[in-house]
Formats: C-alpha cells, sequence, structure tokens
C-alpha cells in the first residue's frame, strides 16, 4: 500500500506539490502522467525518502517515510530518473549491497540480473555498460526482493523495445505479487496498457485520475477498449491544456 | 551485514578510480626523489636517515594530502546527494557518507603509505634503519592527515551542493589551513603581546589540522625550533600533553566534521 494524504512540497518560492492525495491499493498500478515539473518526480523522490515533505504524510505499507524511514523503505522498490549510484559501481557489488539491505541472500541479487540477461556482466561497473544494460540492472535490483510497494521514475526511459517489454513485464509481475506500483511515464501507451488508474498532474496539483475510461468519458472522449494508444494521446492533451478537473483522488 | 555490503561497495568504486593510483605514482615518486636528493646532500649515503628524510617528506605530505583529500572528500560528498537509489535503500543515510568516507581514507591511505614505503625502502637500503620507529609513525600522523581532511571535504561536498561548487570550496579550505593559517599566525605575532600571541597560537595549532600534523610530525624528530611558530609555541607552553592535545585534536577533525556531514545528509532533501 502506498499512502500520499495531504502532501505538498516547496521549492523555495515555487510550489512544487500542492497539496494532494492519492492513495495505490496493493496490487494496483497508478501512472502518473503530466508534462515536465508538473510534480510526478517530487512526489516520488517523497516517496522513496529523498524529498522531505512539507505538510502531510507519506507511507509505504502503513509506514511514514519521514517518521519511520527504515521501515518504509525495507519493502520499497526505487528506480530513480537518473541511476542514483556512482558509475563506477561495480554491478556484481551493487547487487549484494541491494540483497544484504533487504535481507536477502547474496545470491538474490545476481540471479535476478541473470534474468534479465546481465549475467556476464557482474564485474563491469555501470559506467562500462549500455544506456540500456544500465537500466535493465537497475530494475532487476530495484524490483529484487520481496516488496510491497514499488515506485518507478520513468522506467522505460532508454530502452529500446525489448527493454520496455521487460519494464512492463516486471511491472505486471510485481501487480500479481500484490504489490502497490506507482510510475510516472512519459509513454502513454505503456500507462494505458498497464495502469489500472491514472493520475494526471499539471504544475504541481493532481487535476484528474481515475480510470482510462472514467477519464475519457470526462473528456469526453471517444472510448474504443480495443485501441488505447490513440485515445490516451488525445485524452493525455485535453487533461493537460483544459485542465479538466475530476476528483477521485483517494 | 549491510556495513560490510556497503563498505565493500565503496571500496571497489574508490579503487577503481584512476586519480588515487596516479596519486600514488607520483607520491612515491617524488618520495623516493625526496629520499635520495637528502641522501647525496650529505655527501655519503650513511651520514642521513629517516630523520632528515622524513622532515622533507613531511613538507610534501603537509601540503599535497590536504589538497587531494579536500578535493576528493567535496566531490565524493557532493556525489552523495546524488545516490537517490542507494538513500532509498532500508539503511540509515549517515551510513552511505561514514562508508565513503572509509572506502576513501583506506584508498588514499594506501596510496600514501605506498609513497612513504618507497621513500623508506630507499633509505633503508642506503641509511640503514635508525629512527625507522619514528618514520612509522610519521606515516600514522599523514593518515591522520588523511583522514580528517576527507572528513572535512565531506562535509564541505554536502553543504555545498554541486560538485563545482564543492570543489571551489575545498580548494579555498586548503588554502586557509595550509597558506591562510600560518599567515594569521604570523600577523598575529607581530601584533600580540608574548604571553597573548602563545595562547593565541596554540589554539591557532589545535584548531588546524595540517598545523597539528605538522607539529607532531616534527615533535617526532624533536625538532620543535623548526616548527613554525604554531609549533614551537605549543611545545614551549605545553611540553609532552601538547602533544596528546594534538592528536586528540586531529582525531576530532575526523570525527566532528564526519558527524556534521552525516547529519546534513540525512537531514536535508537531495
Amino acid at each position: 500500500m502506498i499512502e500520499l494524504r495531504d502532501v505538498a512540497k516547496r521549492f523555495g518560492h515555487r510550489i512544487a506539490l500542492a497539496p494532494f492525495t492519492l492513495t495505490v491499493a496493493p496490487g494496483e498500478i497508478v501512472a502518473l502522467v503530466g508534462p515536465n515539473g508538473a510534480g510526478k518526480s517530487t512526489t516520488l523522490r517523497i516517496l522513496a525518502g529523498g524529498l522531505h515533505p512539507d505538510q502531510g504524510t507519506a507511507c509505504i505499507a502503513g509506514r511514514d517515510v519521514v517518521t519511520d524511514p527504515l521501515r518504509a523503505r525495507l519493502h520499497l522498490g526505487y528506480l530513480p530518473q537518473r541511476i542514483g549510484v556512482p558509475l563506477s559501481a561495480v554491478v556484481g557489488d551493487l547487487a549484494a549491497l541491494v540483497a544484504a539491505a533487504r535481507g536477502l541472500p547474496a545470491g538474490a541479487g545476481t540471479r535476478a540480473l541473470a534474468e534479465y540477461g546481465l549475467g556476464d556482466r557482474l564485474d563491469a561497473t555501470l559506467g562500462e555498460m549500455s544506456g540500456g544494460q544500465r537500466q535493465r540492472a537497475m530494475l532487476a535490483l530495484a524490483t529484487l526482493g520481496p516488496l510491497e510497494a514499488l515506485v518507478l521514475d520513468e522506467p522505460s526511459i532508454s530502452l529500446d523495445i525489448e527493454g520496455a517489454d521487460d519494464v512492463r513485464e516486471a511491472i505486471r509481475r510485481a501487480k500479481r505479487a500484490g504489490v502497490a506500483v506507482l510510475f510516472a511515464s512519459h509513454h502513454l501507451s505503456d500507462v494505458a496498457l498497464l495502469a489500472d488508474r491514472i493520475a494526471v498532474m499539471v504544475a504541481g496539483k493532481l487535476i484528474a485520475c481515475g480510470t482510462l475510461e472514467e477519464l475519457a468519458a470526462t473528456t469526453g472522449v471517444a472510448w474504443d477498449s480495443r485501441v488505447v494508444d490513440a485515445p490516451i494521446e488525445r485524452i493525455y492533451r485535453i487533461l493537460v491544456r483544459g485542465r479538466a478537473q475530476l476528483v477521485d483522488a483517494a | 551485514m549491510t556495513r560490510r555490503a556497503l563498505l565493500k561497495f565503496d571500496w571497489a568504486a574508490a579503487r577503481r578510480g584512476r586519480l588515487v593510483p596516479l596519486f600514488a605514482l607520483g607520491f612515491a615518486l617524488a618520495s623516493i626523489g625526496v629520499a635520495l636528493v637528502g641522501l647525496s646532500a650529505g655527501g655519503a649515503v650513511v651520514v642521513q636517515g629517516f630523520a632528515r628524510t622524513s622532515i622533507s617528506l613531511l613538507q610534501l605530505t603537509l601540503w599535497t594530502v590536504p589538497l587531494l583529500s579536500l578535493l576528493l572528500g567535496a566531490v565524493s560528498g557532493a556525489e552523495c546527494t546524488e545516490l537517490e537509489f542507494l538513500t532509498a535503500l532500508p539503511f540509515p543515510r549517515t551510513h552511505i557518507v561514514v562508508s565513503r568516507w572509509a572506502a576513501w581514507t583506506l584508498a588514499l591511505s594506501a596510496a600514501v603509505a605506498a609513497g612513504f614505503g618507497a621513500a623508506g625502502i630507499v633509505v633503508g637500503i642506503f641509511a640503514g634503519s635508525a629512527d625507522v620507529g619514528r618514520y612509522l609513525a610519521l606515516i600514522g600522523v599523514a593518515l591522520l592527515l588523511v583522514s580528517a581532511n576527507l572528513a572535512v571535504g565531506f562535509w564541505i561536498g554536502i553543504v555545498a551542493r554541486g560538485r563545482a561548487r564543492a570543489v571551489g570550496f575545498a580548494v579555498g579550505a586548503w588554502f586557509v589551513l595550509v597558506i591562510g593559517a600560518d599567515l594569521v599566525a604570523i600577523a598575529l605575532l607581530s601584533i600580540l603581546p608574548a604571553h597573548l600571541a602563545t595562547w593565541s597560537l596554540v589554539a591557532l595549532l589545535t584548531v588546524n589540522p595540517v598545523d597539528s600534523a605538522r607539529a607532531l610530525g616534527l615533535g617526532l624528530f624533536q625538532t620543535g625550533a623548526v616548527a613554525g611558530p604554531t609549533g614551537a609555541a605549543l611545545q614551549r607552553l605545553l611540553g609532552g600533553p601538547g602533544a596528546a592535545l594534538v592528536l586528540a585534536g586531529l582525531v576530532a577533525w575526523t570525527v566532528i566534521p564526519l558527524r556534521l556531514a552525516g547529519r546534513r545528509f540525512a537531514a536535508h532533501d537531495l
């Protein structure tokens, strides 16, 4: 379970996040969409403990990320937008570190890397890998272990089609395991294919949240559930430009 | 278990960097050069041993080690604020700072020890082993200097937020510690009456890790007269306990900045 309740954040005088509430249930996938600077990454970074909210509470599996950070993060998988690890890091050592931090045997990390086709790159540094390999390695480690929440910031960035498929499969696998998944993406087809609910943010505000069908109804976009790509692009444009309001943030 | 994995992770990254091996090579060559020049200057290889070489090496150490340690610490400290993946793992942020500091301390200490070791072998072969114990103690002082300046560098890097700013502040700190403090000492000596100047110099000595290392290094070889104004003042005022005070000060220069860095890193946004 992921819970954000009245969470707000300012950077100096700029409001990065206006107070908003959002809950992701176990086994649910919620996508955050919106233009650059909308507050998507700020939201995810608050959940991961990288930023402290100015007000409100953010909880992972019922544990507050500010007052009980270690237990909150124990079962949190997080993939930041930027790599978040020195490029000089050796992949095998990073895998061992993640496994140790999550209380798993040392081999668990290397097995996860092998599942993503990186079993022969354990001695490589992240800097020696291609952008796609690096992203796959980080995804393998972010999803390692028994998780209760998975938070991904632009997980398909710099990935080829197969890599993007790996991301989708990782997200679906997490959902099947009962993990609450919150991810931010500009790839609206991924959003349409994966998300149970879509939260649309503009200028730090949550302007709409609902299923694709609900958002389509709100925006008056004709909806054909067999073809998701084209409608979702149109829905997005209408929501972001028109700032349509749909209050279903809970 | 997590701390060990974290240290192993950071140590592997520190080991793979190019700067430390380059420094190790340069420092070793310079140290051997200092040892050889010292030997030839006396005209006969047996006359000069570890004592004279140590004093020359100390000066080299006091200029180069703080600079590299501060820069490495500052860059590594600034990099801490970019480690979003690691900070989302379930261990305290302070562990990240301490582990990175420990890894760089090990790496840089190995480089400094290699330099001293290379020079020591040359001196040992040509001049015998007299004063080797003091030479080893001098290496210990150099390692404390590494540790303290890295800790200060980490604190600078975490406070500065951003590598370019961190590097700028680190160079400024180096100037203050290595050159500025001596200028202040000279100014105090010329302005203040003797009894006041002495206490001021003692205070300056204990609050400056570079001066502390200089006084400790020179003190090892009973060379108070050339210990600089601050070292001479401390020897005159405190005698034996002064060394313990300075040593404690040098250790505090590791502990306090590291704690401040850890606290700052834990409490602030990335």
